[in-house]
């Protein structure tokens, strides 16, 4: 009953600000965050959370937005749970009871992406997520806009992009293995590998492909045919960090990490903090992997201010692109000089930063194609060092030059 | 009130509910609330499609999320791939998840118990594996601006809402259908025992693939439409566990077996879990899911059958205290005044002959070569010491266990290797050591059980029900649960029940175990009284002096084998009957005097 009362009150409350708005300046902007605080994905959601905030939070130290009248900006934080379910009720509740909201983003996973934006698209809410699943932008949706590189695009990419990281740090591979499990990622990100001839145009062979159902119960004889092929580098794609571990624990075991063998992995686990707690820095040490956004040199003073703020190791993936997504919309409302979710996504669709947070993303440039998916999108590699991972390519942006393996 | 008068009764209480339902659906502006409202009717449907099986048959299925998620990835794939309509794609994915029911059903219900639930727990596990492996890791409903409403695409939730709506009360007027009748009552004589339910002509297989088949059917309708309110699909998302996991919660929080359960489960459950989410987890992530967990685990401790059998039982527990003691004067009044001596009606006819029929388990000969033939209208007892072969002989009468050799020709046509279901249908019924009642139905309910297998129409099942009760004197308590009853009462039905089938024999395992004195002697001569009904007894005692008074003849099992057969007078002098019982000291003895 006390609750009823107070969502009642709160009820009435909001539509009595709702009405006298349009009579005094306004003193706060809404921006939404649905992402999974709860749930086998609360981890991504509280980085990316946490991200959001601190860029909520620099904004209005600086003086909110000067083009409305130096407003505030509110971060309407919203649980969308661990289903899709969950999160089109999460964004319906937020497009409902915050129907003020200039934009909004979240939610990583791209199935739960997929679901929010089916209720904020029909609500004309510019969204803006890091999600890599091309389907996200293809539904011919106008007000999603996503700042990864889609994921076939990723997979594409990533072995010339191995391959001038390599060059820059004095290797020149000219083999290299597979060992990943049979999870729909990592299938499809190595799919045009195998077709026979495609790596001849750089120089490459396959020489070792080991795939395995997860989870791993021996990564021995895996590892061995691994070491029996002696591949320049391999693809070490687990999906889960378990999986993970156990190879790595294998390799060590017959002479294949520590700078022996390059491995490089894709996606966001490889990056976890978890993963250092469970394998160590050590045989880490030298593993690299393919990203969509980390900390460059440009940014290093914002990840320390975030690590020293919110007292995690290192500022992840999740963390920088959702800092990064409430500056973009800062920046979009600057340029629209209004804080409307129209004049918002009418302006992204425009938009282009060369500076300022286009600095925060690969690319180094935000502008948004007619599907909604930034044009100068990029991958990063990732090195592990000395149980750091730092972002080593592209190198005008490195933290640090890339280690190469050296067998 | 008559059943049909229950019926209407239940059918307006449900339909106010919906109307209601609907009414505050399009009351509510705030489409966050919409969405809400439409959704609990959505999962309503997938509560009741578990309660339709599970809750009815008692058969517990893990794996119902195999059938939803198969209607929600049948409507994806039909309209993301071949631009098939939702509108047809929701009555194909019924008839898809029909087919897949009884594909399902079919092969698993080799499997009981436990290890029927585990195997269900394994559909839905192979379904995201296949549909991952398909490539289906997320399936999103293409968005139609050009004619949404032909895709069954609308801009207001209210659409959405008659929609699901319109779901729940065909899936709740069939579950009430059910709930009462032959089908009903079959699935439940099934859930109490599956042995019983086959000797009282039940066939258990068909009533349990028929149950799976209506169920996946409602199961996959209701992912259908979940697909098309919620537009992103996953393979994790509609075959997870949490959605089989689901169906259980919704139906026991609210109460298995009454089409209520479901109902009251989803409106309470699925919007307080929701509104957890909104007033909690923003501020504490994760602990809605401890304070739902915890509100559930009050409950079923405070109500373990469920809130609605809770409810039910404290209703009945003050309506029907005053009444328990004029129960019982009525039933020993109207008995005496009903039962005379009967002399007894046994004819030459044989109406069961069995002929060297044998059954070995390795190397125990259980049952050796025996032959007998069993009067038409007469009461054989069939005595033995403990392991002569007793029950496994009846076994062997009604199609329980078959045969290794000879053959049991009853009333003219060869039963050998029938299924105990067919043997009851030719007129052969049976009652078993320890009674076995259904406690939540009345004492009506639990004979009109027995009574299906004879008549064609429910009308006439029902009246012979009645018939039934008033032979055995328990007419006037027809309407009270039979948990209530006593341990004579029991009996009593079970006999009911038997006879309600109108079997021309009827086979008695123990009919006098657990009986008092007195309520022997009122047992007995219910039993003498049967062949005056045109009824064949034939039945497995210990309390010999009681078989005496009762029985034309005597068939006497020793180690598996036919020791000998006569009057009764003959059969108790016989050294051999006496050795067998007592040893040859005693035999020798009694010989001797």
């Amino acid at each position: 009953m006390k609750i009823k009362a107070a969502l009642l009150s709160a009820t009435a409350f909001l539509g009595l600000t709702a009405l006298s708005a349009p009579a005094m300046a306004q003193s706060e902007v809404k921006i939404g965050l649905i992402q999974p605080l709860s749930g086998p994905w609360a981890r991504s959601g509280e980085m990316s959370k946490r991200g959001a905030e601190m860029a909520v939070d620099d904004i209005n130290a600086a003086g909110g937005i000067k083009a409305c009248g130096g407003a505030k900006v509110k971060l309407v934080v919203v649980d969308g749970g661990d289903s899709p379910e969950k999160m089109k009720n999460a964004a319906q509740r937020l497009v409902s009871q915050d129907s003020d909201v200039v934009g909004g983003i979240g939610a990583n996973v791209s199935s739960f992406t997929l679901a929010v934006t089916e209720v904020t698209e029909r609500a004309g809410v510019p969204w803006m997520t890091l999600s890599f699943s091309p389907v996200v932008t293809d539904r011919g949706f106008k007000h999603v806009f996503q700042t990864s590189m889609t994921g076939d695009k990723q997979a594409e990419a990533t072995v010339p992009t191995v391959l001038k990281m390599a060059e820059a740090a004095g290797a020149k591979p000219k083999t290299f293995g597979i060992v990943m499990d049979n999870t729909a990622s990592p299938v499809a990100f190595t799919k045009d590998m195998r077709v026979p001839g495609a790596m001849d145009k750089y120089g490459l062979k396959l020489v070792v492909d080991e795939t395995f159902t997860p989870p791993l119960a021996d990564a021995g004889p895996v590892m061995q045919r691994v070491r029996a092929a002696r591949p320049d580098f391999i693809f070490l794609l687990p999906t889960v960090v378990s999986d993970i571990k156990l190879s790595l624990e294998k390799a060590t075991e017959i002479g294949l990490t520590r700078g022996r063998m390059q491995m490089i992995e894709s996606g966001g686990p490889p990056g976890s903090p978890d993963l250092l707690k469970i394998a160590g820095k050590e045989q880490l040490e030298g593993l690299m992997f393919v990203t969509a956004n980390w900390p460059t040199k440009n940014t290093l003073d914002l990840a320390n201010r975030f690590t020293k703020l919110t007292g995690e190791p290192w500022m992840p993936q999740d963390s920088i692109s959702n800092y990064g997504h409430v500056m973009i919309f800062k920046e979009a409302m600057e340029q629209a000089g209004a804080c409307t979710k129209e004049k918002v996504s009418e302006t992204l669709h425009k938009i282009d930063l060369k500076d300022g947070a286009a600095k925060l993303f690969p690319g180094g440039r935000v502008r948004f194609d007619e599907k909604g998916r930034r044009i100068d999108a990029d991958i990063v590699v990732v090195q592990w060092r000395d149980g750091v991972p730092l972002l080593v390519y592209p190198a005008e942006v490195a933290a640090l030059p890339a280690k190469w393996a050296k067998p | 009130m008559t059943r049909s008068a229950i019926f209407r009764r239940n059918l307006l209480i449900l339909l106010t509910g919906l109307v209601i339902w609907l009414a505050l659906g399009l009351f509510v502006s705030n489409p966050y609330y919409k969405l809400l409202l439409t959704t609990v009717p959505i999962w309503a449907v997938l509560a009741i499609s578990w309660n339709v099986f599970s809750g009815y048959s008692g058969l517990v299925s893990f794996g119902h999320a195999a059938f939803f998620g198969l209607g929600a990835f049948i409507v994806g794939v039909s309209f993301k791939f071949f631009d098939l309509t939702p509108w047809l794609g929701i009555p194909l994915a019924t008839i898809l998840g029909a087919l897949a029911g009884a594909a399902i059903g079919y092969p698993t219900f080799r499997l009981r118990g436990t290890y029927f639930a585990l195997a269900m727990l394994a559909y839905p596990l192979a379904m995201i594996a296949i549909f991952e492996w398909l490539g289906f890791q997320e399936l999103s409903m293409p968005m139609k601006r050009d004619n949404p409403a032909a895709y069954a695409q609308f801009s207001d939730y209210r659409a959405y809402l008659m929609m699901s709506l319109s779901l729940l009360a065909i899936a709740a007027f069939v579950s009430l259908r059910i709930e009462r009748s032959r089908f009903g009552l079959s699935l439940l004589a099934i859930k109490q025992n599956e042995l019983a339910a086959e000797a009282a002509g039940i066939d258990t297989f068909r009533w349990k693939l028929k149950a799976i088949i209506l169920s996946a059917a409602l199961a996959s309708t209701a992912g259908a439409l979940y697909s098309i309110v919620v537009l992103v699909i996953t393979p994790a998302s509609v075959f997870g566990m949490v959605i089989s996991a689901q169906a259980m919660i919704l139906t026991l929080f609210g109460g298995a077996g009454t089409v209520w359960g479901p109902l009251i489960g989803s409106a309470i459950l699925v919007p307080l879990s929701e509104t957890l989410n909104a007033e909690l987890g923003h501020i504490l992530p994760g602990i809605q899911g401890l304070v739902y967990g915890t509100a559930i685990m009050a409950v079923i401790l405070i109500a373990p059958e469920g809130l609605y059998w809770r409810v039910v039982d404290h209703l009945q527990r003050r309506k029907l205290a005053p009444m328990a003691n004029q129960i019982t004067n009525e039933i020993v009044h109207t008995q005496s005044a009903k039962i005379q001596r009967i002399a007894t009606s046994a004819t030459d006819k044989p109406i069961l002959s069995v002929k060297n029929i044998s059954k070995s388990y390795g190397g125990l000969r259980a049952v050796r070569d025996v032959s007998f033939d069993i009067p038409e209208g007469g009461i054989i007892g069939i005595i033995g010491p403990n392991g002569a072969g007793k029950t496994t002989l009846f076994n062997l009468l009604n199609g329980i266990v078959r045969p290794d050799a000879g053959n049991v020709t009853f009333d003219g046509q060869d039963m050998t290797g029938l299924a105990p279901n067919r043997v009851c249908r030719r007129g052969m019924g049976r009652t078993f050591q320890v009674v076995r009642a259904f406690p939540r139905m009345s004492i009506l309910e639990n004979v009109a059980v027995g009574a299906f297998v004879a008549y064609t129409t429910d009308e006439e099942a029902w009246e012979a029900a009645r018939e039934s009760l008033d032979n055995v004197g328990l007419a006037s308590v027809a309407d009270v649960p039979a948990g209530r009853l006593t341990s004579r009462e029991l009996r009593l039905m079970e006999l009911a029940r038997a006879l309600a089938g109108r079997p021309k024999l009827i086979l008695l395992d123990e009919p006098l175990a657990g009986l008092g004195a007195g309520e022997t002697q009122e047992m007995i001569e219910i039993v003498r009284r049967l062949p005056t009904l045109g009824v064949t007894v034939v039945m497995i005692e210990h309390t010999m002096h009681a078989m005496v008074n009762m029985v034309d003849s005597f068939i006497v099992l020793d180690h598996g084998a036919l020791l000998t057969s006569g009057l009764p007078q003959v059969v108790t002098r016989d050294a051999r009957v006496i050795e067998a019982y007592l040893g040859r000291k005693w035999a020798v003895a009694n010989a001797q005097n």
